[in-house]
């Protein structure tokens, strides 16, 4: 809410009588995604990844409600693999509030094995050095998430297992 | 060279409702340009340009959510535009689509309008409480409140007169499958007990918050020529604003709305829009602004609006000139759509194709709306004939 009074905090008055005054809108919304967003962000927290397939063949991960090109409405669904690629990164130096990690990590686009996009997510490394365009990388799940994006902690590399 | 003739060729709506939490915005306004498209006969692939029109982004929350709809209207490629003119915003938006057409630029353009109130709480949305003015925290209603007191005062009408609008309006939309509210039971007496909500308005006599979504089909004459369905010819469109607040300013009748009615008919060639209109959508979101746009429109003499209603003429069943057959404002208001519905419920009039709230023979038809403080106007005139 508004400070009402003309002397309270982050008032400015000029001689001029102009003057600067606080406005904080704070205001509650709602989100109804749908069915299409819907499927993706529940089953997320089944573990599961839902993609939406055009009549052209390609495979949307985030599922798109509606083919981007020629408006078809895509209602066709295929799961896809929990790891994939990564296709662009930037480094995150200085993270904050609200992010992931508390520590310098990746952002990375991921294109997940059976996917035609790619979607965005942070990656679990310290250093500049352990990303790079190519890498194969796997969800990591979060445990008993809510439905939504943060049914993902973050993207994981994948290491060889020792055997190269 | 002069402007292209245009007709609505398609009309369609969403089921209004308060929470269509089954959608998201996108497949909201989808819906509705499916309806449209369909009822055209065409395909998103005949369209050549899109214009989408809404209320305050500040509404749902999202900015500029015309970018993310594109896909959802098959837009790639092609023009889309975004109006907003306010609450006025579908009927401004059906005229922008019109005149992109009437100019000879495109010949297949599809309006849509929509609003999904659940997402957000319109009402707070609008009342801001800015620094330098005074907070009342009150709404729409809040704000017209006083308008209609005027208007009671200086045309003494009966109290009862927002009642009887509401009580017909709400009536009319139970012949209306799209509408929001379905409320068959309301009688002058109920009506007049029910609460006092912003005084003197009451609650039956205002407005629902709904989710919905409106889109039309607009074709040159030779298109539309070529299609088999019927059409409504627009005749006549006229657009006017004027500022929210300044000295002298009438509240209850602004000047841009009577400088926008003049030119709607001297555009239509109508001399006596009474007797030469078969059927009226306004908007009229508290039941009081019936009488009060009936004066502004020009269909009676200042103070005398209300007594068309106490006639009856505005009655669907027997009156000479049905206004909002659908149930109007008063039965749906998804805002930013709400002019766009009442700008295709009149295309549809003319069209023969509004079921069972169809005014018989309506030949010409009213489509208005209006926004902000009284202060953005849209209208236009629909027939049946080419013009």
């Amino acid at each position: 809410m508004t400070d009402e009074t003309a002397d309270g905090p982050g008032y400015a008055i000029a001689e001029d009588g102009s003057f600067t005054a606080p406005l904080t809108l704070a205001y509650p919304y709602a989100r109804t995604v749908g069915p299409t967003y819907g499927t993706f962000l529940t089953g997320l927290a089944a573990g599961k990844v839902h993609a939406t397939v055009s009549a052209d063949g390609t495979v949307f991960v985030p599922p798109a409600e509606f083919h981007a090109s020629t408006g078809e409405a895509l209602t066709q669904w295929v799961e896809v693999a929990s790891e994939g690629e990564v296709v662009s990164w930037s480094w995150e130096s200085a993270p904050g509030n609200a992010q992931p990690f508390d520590r310098p990590f990746a952002w990375v686009l991921v294109c997940l094995d059976g996917a035609g996009t790619s979607m965005l997510h942070a990656l679990d490394v310290t250093d500049p050095s352990e990303v790079r365009t190519g890498m194969r990388v796997r969800v990591r799940w979060a445990a008993d998430a809510e439905p939504g994006i943060g049914a993902i902690t973050c993207f994981e590399p994948v290491t060889t297992g020792g055997a190269s | 060279m002069g402007a292209v003739r245009c007709a609505v060729v398609g009309v369609g709506q969403t089921h209004h409702t308060s929470c269509r939490a089954d959608v998201s915005i996108a497949g909201l306004v989808r819906e509705a340009a499916d309806r449209a498209l369909a009822d055209a006969g065409m395909t998103m692939d005949d369209i050549d340009a899109v214009v989408i029109g809404k209320a305050p982004d500040m509404l749902e929350g999202v900015m500029m959510p015309e970018l993310w709809l594109a896909e959802a209207l098959a837009a790639a490629g092609k023009p889309v535009f975004r109006v907003h003119t306010a609450g006025s915003v579908g009927g401004s938006t059906a005229i922008v689509a019109a005149q992109h057409v009437m100019s000879g630029v495109h010949k297949r353009v599809l309006a849509v309008a929509f609003e999904k109130q659940s997402d957000g709480n319109a009402m707070w949305a609008l009342s801001v409480p800015v620094p330098f003015s005074m907070p009342v925290h009150a709404g729409a209603g809040g704000y017209f409140a006083p308008h209609v007191r005027a208007y009671i005062r200086r045309s003494e009408a009966p109290g009862y007169i927002g009642a009887m609008v509401a009580v017909k309006d709400r009536t009319n939309a139970c012949a209306n499958p799209y509408a929001h509210l379905h409320e068959p039971d309301w009688t002058l007496e109920a009506a007049m007990e029910s609460p006092m909500l912003w005084d003197p308005i009451r609650f039956v006599e205002t407005c629902p918050s709904s989710d919905g979504a409106a889109a039309l089909v607009i074709a040159a004459e030779d298109v539309a020529d070529a299609l088999p369905g019927p059409k409504a010819w627009i005749r006549a469109t006229s657009m006017r604003s004027e500022p929210t607040m300044f000295a002298g300013r009438n509240q209850v009748s602004p000047q841009a709305g009577k400088d926008c009615s003049a030119e709607l008919w001297r555009k239509a060639g109508i001399t006596d829009p009474l007797r030469e209109v078969d059927v009226a959508e306004i908007y009229v979101p508290f039941s009081w602004f019936e009488p009060m746009w009936l004066e502004n429109l020009g269909f009676a003499e200042r103070n005398e609006g209300w007594r068309l209603v106490e006639d009856g003429v505005t009655d669907l069943r027997g009156g000479s000139l049905p206004i909002n057959p659908s149930g109007g404002v008063l039965s749906s208001n998804p805002i930013g759509a709400s002019g766009m519905i009442r700008f295709g419920e009149a295309a549809m009039q003319v069209m023969g194709n509004a079921g069972d709230h169809q005014v018989d023979g309506a030949r010409t038809a009213v489509g208005h709306a209006y926004g902000g403080g009284s202060q953005f106007f849209a209208m236009w005139v629909v027939g049946a004939e080419k013009p």
